[in-house]
């Protein structure tokens, strides 16, 4: 199984289970969650169903290439379900036994994680999910996204692609990987890792990079105060990813770096409050959808008729 | 709202009748959840079998036992007999006395009838009862109680919600929080599932195996059903789960054995039993597997490959007849596959991957000296109020400095800076970015490869030890002293600008590293003025400019902190008695003395406090005691030729010898001898009592008397304060 065939099998799978297919959001961004289809949807009472692939930028994880495991950029597969169905759990295992692991011939572990994000002013319970050691998912109910409760609460699922693709075509170097037919992940995204981690890690400059932050934050609040909450938010993801930046630099101490978190997650904070109060205005219209969400429903009958 | 509903349920059913003969059956609860945090289970099961415990008591409830069984995916109790109906209860409750009960025509009084319809019967049922102080009206009241079903049915949800996590959540729309979603629950009593409501689920006898249990491809849930709760473990087990937590244990020490056994090696004791409890919380069938790793990792120092393997994976270490590490590690699986080697395969790789990435930083980490990144510590706060790391360096250098000074081993000063200097400088490597646990264990690696003089790098590791409560006490003095001052330098910092422990809050582990102060200067005889230290902690810091104004206050503050972590380590690791160790910090200069001194103290008087003699001894000593102290004397002289009985001769001259006995032994520190000197006075003492009464009458000669019992109170009194130590006769 190639990569892009790993994508289009949990492409498929997730469609079938009712969730809509969008596309990954044109801003840098430390994890899918960053997307606004996880952390706006997330908000307020609305259901919401969807899949979708998000690269990520962790500049600190660079490694030039030549860590055969860590990368600044990489993908995640990113599933929302919200409401969070009673067999979440089940229907995440279904995904794998599709792309064809066979649930009974390998160790899955579900490890505690608790998962945090303190930029994001979000945090959830859940597991790292393993398969025969590797982490392969993360997996969360969220219980608070942008210092809001989440309610009803959204289930994430997130695939670490690259891990599943190197365990499925049994390679131990992700730049082994096989993106289609002829072509390898390496051929793709090395020459990136190497001029990224010298760019993330040498390169940048790092007092241009606070210039921006400081300007970005401040566009951002200016932007909430005209109640233009999405283009706010693409400044929220931008310094979030500028922090990143800074702080591969180790130009940041321990005590500024609390301190630059709490601003990117009160631009969050902001931008979460702002979501919400336009959404209720329009009436939550996505709560009229509700009906169309077939799964949890069906499981849960068939859990009632095996009980009684 | 439940219980209202019952209160008038039982109101309405007018005495129902009580069951003709209870009868007894196993009970089973099993509460099915997705999977729990590993060190979640034990304490749950624990706090369930606590609460059904009460639970039964309090609804009178008989049972002969109760176990708990269960994984991360379930909770359960097992209760053997438990009643199938509560326990009846008579009881009587007294009313007005009989003769006002009734009035000289036999017609009950209005007493009788208030009485009677307080308690909700009629006047004719009232009964009445002798008691010592006469006749009595009384009701008895016969609670029948109800059938066991009805009380579980309305009762265990709330059971259930009181089980308590460190951490819970919601996930549904009930708005339930439980550690993590709880899924299904089986109740049975006997053979009959009681069914109730918790959140969305509703119980039965249903339960669910194994997640992965012969089953490939096919998903979803295949519930297995329960009807006999004897039966249980059984039919787990035959659906792929052990449910009793011991028996998982035993399995996965003999499979650690018999693993261990086939490389000629063992499973490293430390860690051991951290991760096997890990691993029979984390594993419903467990299945342990050896895997390898390729031996160029072994050029890592051993606690990176050890915190690798444990840490991030689980896993537990072998090591071979010569404690070295073998390139092998033990994963605990959660399978009965017959594909272990593709399990295997798939463990090793992610251990590589681990470890390739340990390697990355060891040699990244050297590329920059320990002594380069010390100039990097000033980017890392120490504390928002007491400045960088830098600072702090700087201050525990200057701090040990004077430190060998205090202890008289000036010849250690130059290596006990150098280590200090060095001390913090690990914690900019990428090493200990990535295993916060190996601070000061990769400062003392790299200091090898940079080669250090070898007892400053194992200071660098060691100022961190004792690291828990029953850790040892690091025995090289560079590290010792170095631990001492680094602890000394963070409980002054903290006090001086008021982060100061109080009740349960201690954010920055203060007690414990005064603790660990106090084992470094006991178990390790540090003799020194533990207050001259203190005082120039404050001077190092006030040079820093940090808390200036009240270094008297602070210094007093440390001080009656660190005391009191005494107290507890006499009391707890050494088992002294309260009232010797408070007789012993009584000393009005307690403060000036060095703690290993105290200590000392408290265990030579421990020792003379069994003896018989002792208590004599003490009784004529609270005697002289309380005299002096009731006539607040202060005279010193005494003069011998007041004296005109021959026991205030023998009393003056036994004191005279037994001073010198004592100021040369308390000289030496040999406080039992000390002590044995005391015990001399015993016969002189009560001889001064039987011969001569204190009160003269010439107030000369009643002064010179006082004057001689102030200079036995305070011979004592340079020991301890011998008030305050109880008899034991």
């Amino acid at each position: 199984m190639t990569f892009q065939q790993l994508i289009l099998s949990l492409h498929q799978f997730w469609a079938r289970h009712g969730c809509l297919l969008v596309h990954p959001y044109d801003t840098e961004k430390g994890a899918g969650t960053f997307n606004p289809a996880t952390f706006l949807r997330a908000l307020g009472p609305e259901p919401w169903r969807a899949a979708y692939v998000e690269p990520c930028r962790r500049p600190t994880d660079g490694r030039y290439g030549e860590n055969p495991n860590r990368l600044q950029h990489y993908f995640q597969y990113q599933v929302v379900l919200k409401p969070a169905p009673a067999n979440s759990q089940d229907l995440y295992l279904e995904s794998l036994a599709h792309l064809g692991i066979d649930l009974a011939q390998h160790d899955i572990q579900f490890v505690q994680d608790d998962w945090e994000s303190p930029t994001l002013g979000a945090w959830g319970l859940g597991w790292e999910v393993r398969l025969d050691g590797m982490e392969i998912t993360q997996f969360t109910y969220f219980q608070e996204v942008g210092g809001l409760e989440v309610d009803p609460v959204m289930v994430e699922l997130t695939y670490g692609v690259e891990r599943i693709a190197m365990y499925i075509q049994e390679v131990d170097n992700v730049f082994e990987i096989r993106w289609g037919d002829a072509i390898r992940y390496g051929e793709l995204y090395h020459d990136a890792e190497v001029q990224f981690s010298t760019y993330n890690f040498d390169a940048s400059d790092v007092d241009m990079l606070f210039a921006t932050f400081t300007a970005f934050e401040a566009e951002g609040h200016r932007l909430i105060e005209r109640d233009l909450v999405l283009p706010a938010y693409d400044y929220c993801m931008k310094i979030s990813h500028i922090f990143n930046l800074i702080d591969a630099r180790g130009a940041i101490s321990v005590a500024e770096r609390t301190e630059y978190i709490a601003r990117v997650r009160g631009l969050a904070r902001k931008c979460a409050e702002a979501y919400v109060k336009q959404r209720e205005a329009k009436g939550f219209p996505l709560l009229a959808l509700q009906p169309s969400h077939p799964t949890a429903p069906k499981v849960r009958k068939r859990r009632k008729a095996a009980v009684a | 709202m439940a219980s209202s509903t019952r209160t008038k349920r039982s109101q309405a059913t007018k005495r129902p009748a009580p069951p003709s003969r209870i009868r007894h059956a196993p009970f089973l609860l099993e509460l099915g959840v997705e999977e729990l945090p590993a060190t979640f289970v034990k304490p749950a099961l624990t706090h369930l079998v606590d609460l059904a415990k009460s639970f039964f008591t309090e609804h009178r409830l008989s049972y002969a036992s109760i176990r708990s069984l269960g994984t991360l995916r379930r909770l359960a109790l097992i209760v053997e007999q438990l009643a199938t109906h509560q326990t009846p209860l008579s009881s009587r409750v007294l009313g007005p006395p009989k003769s006002a009960a009734y009035d000289a025509s036999g017609q009950p009084t209005q007493a009788a009838r208030g009485f009677a319809q307080a308690h909700g019967v009629p006047v004719e049922a009232l009964q009445v009862e002798e008691t010592a102080k006469g006749w009595y009206l009384c009701v008895v009241k016969d609670d029948p109680g109800q059938p066991t079903l009805t009380i579980l049915r309305e009762q265990l949800p709330a059971l259930i919600q009181r089980l308590s996590f460190p951490k819970s959540m919601r996930w549904d729309a009930s708005r339930l929080r439980f550690a993590r979603p709880l899924r299904w629950i089986v109740a049975l009593h006997g053979t009959r599932p009681i069914r109730f409501t918790v959140g969305e689920v509703v119980s039965g006898a249903l339960t669910v195996g194994h997640r992965f249990w012969r089953r490939s491809t096919r998903v979803g849930r295949q519930f297995i059903e329960i009807n006999d709760p004897y039966a249980y473990p059984a039919l787990m087990k035959r659906a792929g789960v052990i449910v009793d937590p011991v028996e998982r244990e035993s399995i996965i020490r003999a499979q650690l054995t018999q693993l261990a056994h086939r490389v000629r090696g063992h499973v490293l004791a430390k860690h051991a039993d951290d991760l096997l409890e890990q691993a029979v919380s984390s594993v419903e069938w467990p299945q342990a597997l050896m895997g390898r790793f390729d031996e160029v990792y072994l050029e890592l120092p051993q606690e990176v490959l050890i915190t690798s393997m444990k840490e991030h994976q689980g896993y537990f270490s072998l090591v071979g007849s010569d404690e070295r590490l073998l390139p092998r590690f033990i994963a605990v699986t959660n399978v009965k596959s017959t594909k272990l080697d593709l399990i295997r395969k798939g463990h090793e790789r992610v251990l590589a991957a681990r470890l390739n990435d340990a390697k990355f930083f060891f040699h990244e980490d050297r590329k920059c000296r320990l002594e380069e990144r010390v100039e990097r510590l000033r980017g890392i706060v120490f504390h928002q109020k007491l400045g960088s790391l830098y600072e702090k360096t700087i201050r525990v250098k200057s701090l040990v400095g004077a430190l060998t000074e205090l202890v008289g081993r000036l010849d250690l000063k130059e290596r006990c800076e150098r280590a200090a200097y060095l001390a913090k400088a690990d914690l900019t490597t990428g090493m200990v970015g990535e295993f916060p646990s190996l601070q000061g264990i990769m400062g003392r690696e790299y200091a090898r490869e940079e080669g250090e003089p070898e007892d400053i790098c194992r200071a660098l590791a060691e100022h961190y030890e004792p690291r828990g409560p029953h850790d040892p006490v690091p025995e090289n003095p560079v590290g010792v002293l170095l631990g001492v001052a680094d602890r000394v330098d963070t409980l002054t910092a903290f006090f001086s600008v008021g982060l100061i422990p109080s009740g349960s809050e201690d954010p920055f582990g203060l007690r414990r590293t005064a603790y660990g102060l106090v084992r470094l200067l006991c178990e390790r005889g540090l003799a020194f003025d533990l207050a001259r230290l203190l005082e120039q902690a404050h001077h190092i810091l006030e040079a820093q400019g940090y808390g200036a104004e009240n270094r008297l206050e602070v210094c007093k503050q440390v001080r009656a902190f660190v005391m009191d972590r005494l107290r507890f380590y006499a009391q707890a690791v050494r088992r002294i008695r309260e009232d010797l160790i408070e007789a012993v910090l009584a000393l009005g200069d307690a403060d000036s003395f060095s703690l290993g001194d105290l200590l000392a103290r408290m265990c030579a008087l421990q020792e003379i406090a069994g003896e018989p003699a002792f208590d004599q001894l003490l009784v004529g000593f609270k005697r002289a005691h309380r005299i002096v102290q009731k006539e607040r004397w202060t005279g010193a002289d005494v003069d011998p030729s007041l004296f005109e009985h021959e026991t205030e001769r023998v009393l003056y001259r036994a004191l005279d010898s037994a001073t010198r006995q004592i100021d040369a032994a308390l000289e030496g520190r040999e406080y039992k001898k000390a002590l044995l000197a005391l015990l001399s006075l015993k016969e002189p003492i009560d001889g001064f009592f039987a011969g001569v009464l204190v009160n003269a009458d010439d107030p000369v000669i009643r002064a010179n008397r006082l004057s001689l019992l102030s200079a036995v109170d305070r011979l004592f009194g340079k020991i301890a304060d011998f008030s305050r130590v109880q008899s034991t006769a």
